[in-house]
């Protein structure tokens, strides 16, 4: 049996798909509590904290943060998805297993996953975004290009979720990976201030990690500054990284679910 | 012209590390066949059950269901079977028609087919008022009817049964008893494992006794019972402390123990006779023997983790 995202036809859709019908049928559950943490992030990064940090990097505080905010909803509610939510999946409901009987790969169901996590953190962000927009920070037509980029950057984080979610065997090892990956990669990656701060050991650290490319590149287009090579090839590692990442999880998924 | 085997296994066998889950394993299930696989907990039936519908791949041996192998065709395979497997692994989140919908769905069935089928099986399995259900809201024995009634939406030409009665109360059982049958006339090829040696002997053509990894023996429920056990049975329920004396006593008639029971073994009621004539008093049950007496004879009567 061939596994990996060449082995992949359409029907990976079929278990998007299935998630989606569960979300809409959960919908109240599902809108309002993910738009918490963004609300919260603007009220306190934006309007709190940026009432003492006027200006940062020569804009207003709320204009910079803001790209860190859209970046944090979409990769947040990514990886919540594939990892607690796939896992719930994988092991509890047994979902993947009667999905598997079925012609459906477990292939499939690794990429069907990860672009369900990765569509609902474009749904979260793009949400977001809306809010931003009518509290007035957004006024450059280059935004238009940001469900985009986040829709990437929570397939990145989607992937890597669901790459964890395939090798675990409890779900307490989330916490691990919460701890250890996902809150650095949330507050070291230029969200909420410039990574040119840390020492030069963490901004190595922080660079590695695809997430500040996502968040230098969501900045550039937000605040209308130049795009030189750096932002090009920051882009590459996204797309690249992502790639890497979901092949990897399609992988071991397959190699969790058939064996 | 011979015609190819729904399931053929050769030399099948499935190693889990150190684990020998499956060995060496031969059996053929021909079309329109209801063939049972039985055993103690941990004999290998779902490994078997699980490797046919392509989710454990063997490591060794060949399979083959339709005529392809389950290693290289597992997609042309799974989109004619149907699975109930051991655990009801339904969608909590939807409904009960929701359920059959999505799971249409991964067959790539339109809508509109998977709607007419989901009403169709919904009747069925007598599930049709519960349709708008959700699947928390309703019974063990409606999940179990709702799992047959999935596992029959692509119209498979075979279908899989893993323990489908277990843990049901007589009428839902006796319910799913009279689909399958209905099932098997219509030529569905039938493929179950099961602890109730009664509804192996009901349902199955053939049944293949398994017993740690290996297959110990194969043949009609009539057949095996004939070639195992004599045709009746006395049950004998003694105080502990008499048994060794009757065992000594009736040595020359062939029994067995369990418990507080001896089982002894005869051609006619006859041969009871003096057994029953020095324990008038004892609590007994002179019966048929079955294929739960084969079956506890070859797996033996004591509980093994």
């Amino acid at each position: 049996m061939k596994a990996g995202i060449l082995a992949v036809t359409p029907a990976f859709f079929r278990v998007w798909r299935r998630n989606s019908q569960v979300y809409v049928a959960l919908l109240k559950f599902n809108i309002l509590p993910s738009l918490a943490e963004p609300v919260l992030f603007i009220t306190v990064f934006g309007l709190g904290i940026g009432s003492y940090i006027t200006e940062i990097e020569g804009v207003p505080y709320i204009e910079f943060v803001a790209a860190g905010i859209l970046g944090s909803a979409a990769i947040m509610q990514a990886t919540f998805e594939c990892t607690y939510g796939s896992f719930f999946r994988m092991s509890i409901q047994g979902t993947f297993e009667s999905i598997i009987s079925t012609p459906v790969s477990a292939s499939e169901v690794g990429l069907g996953e990860i672009s369900w996590g990765a569509s609902r953190g474009f749904v979260n962000s793009s949400l977001v975004l809306i809010i931003l927009f009518f509290l007035g920070i957004l006024d450059r037509w280059q935004v238009m290009f940001i469900p985009l980029l986040m829709f990437v950057a929570a397939f990145n984080f989607a992937a890597i979720a669901v790459l964890v979610t395939s090798r675990i065997a409890q779900m307490e090892y989330f916490r691990f990976y919460f701890a250890g990956f996902i809150l650095p990669a949330q507050f070291l990656c230029g969200t909420f201030f410039p990574v040119s701060r840390f020492p030069e050991a963490v901004q190595v650290i922080a660079w590695t990690i695809p997430f500040t490319s996502v968040i230098d590149i969501a900045r550039t287009l937000m605040l209308g500054r130049p795009a030189d090579f750096a932002l090009f090839l920051e882009g590459a590692w996204v797309f690249i990284s992502t790639l890497i990442f979901t092949e990897l999880a399609v992988r071991s998924m397959h190699k969790r679910l058939v064996r | 012209m011979i015609l190819p085997m729904v399931v053929a296994a050769k030399s099948l066998n499935k190693r889990y590390r150190d684990v020998v889950a499956v060995a060496a394993l031969d059996f053929e299930v021909e079309k329109g066949q209801c063939y049972g696989l039985v055993g103690p907990n941990g004999a290998g039936k779902t490994t078997t059950m699980k490797m046919v519908y392509c989710i454990v791949t063997p490591t060794s041996g060949s399979l083959r269901v339709f005529d392809m192998e389950v290693s290289l065709q597992p997609r042309k395979i799974k989109a004619r079977l149907g699975v109930v497997p051991q655990e009801n692994n339904l969608d909590p989140d939807l409904t009960v028609c929701q359920n059959l919908m999505t799971h249409a769905s991964y067959f790539g069935l339109s809508r509109d087919v998977a709607r007419s089928r989901c009403q169709e099986l919904l009747g069925f399995v007598q599930l049709s008022e519960r349709s708008d259900s959700r699947v928390p809201d309703i019974s063990g024995g409606m999940k179990r009817r709702l799992v047959l009634a999935r596992s029959l939406i692509n119209n498979p030409d075979l279908l899989i049964l893993d323990e489908p009665t277990t843990g049901l109360d007589p009428q839902v059982r006796h319910l799913i008893w009279d689909r399958l049958l209905e099932l098997k006339d219509r030529g569905i090829t039938l493929l179950l494992t099961t602890h109730y040696m009664e509804e192996a002997q009901k349902l199955c053509d053939r049944v293949l006794i398994m017993d740690q990894a290996n297959a110990v023996d194969m043949g009609s429920p009539a057949g095996l019972v004939r070639k195992h056990v004599p045709p009746y049975v006395l049950e004998l329920r003694v105080e502990r402390r008499l048994i060794q004396k009757i065992q000594e006593r009736f040595r020359h008639l062939g029994h067995q123990m369990s418990g507080q029971n001896v089982y002894f073994y005869g051609n006619s009621q006859d041969e009871f006779e003096e057994i029953v004539a020095a324990y008038p008093d004892t609590e007994r049950i002179m019966r048929p023997a079955s294929l739960e007496d084969v079956f506890l004879k070859l797996t033996g009567r004591e509980i093994r983790q």
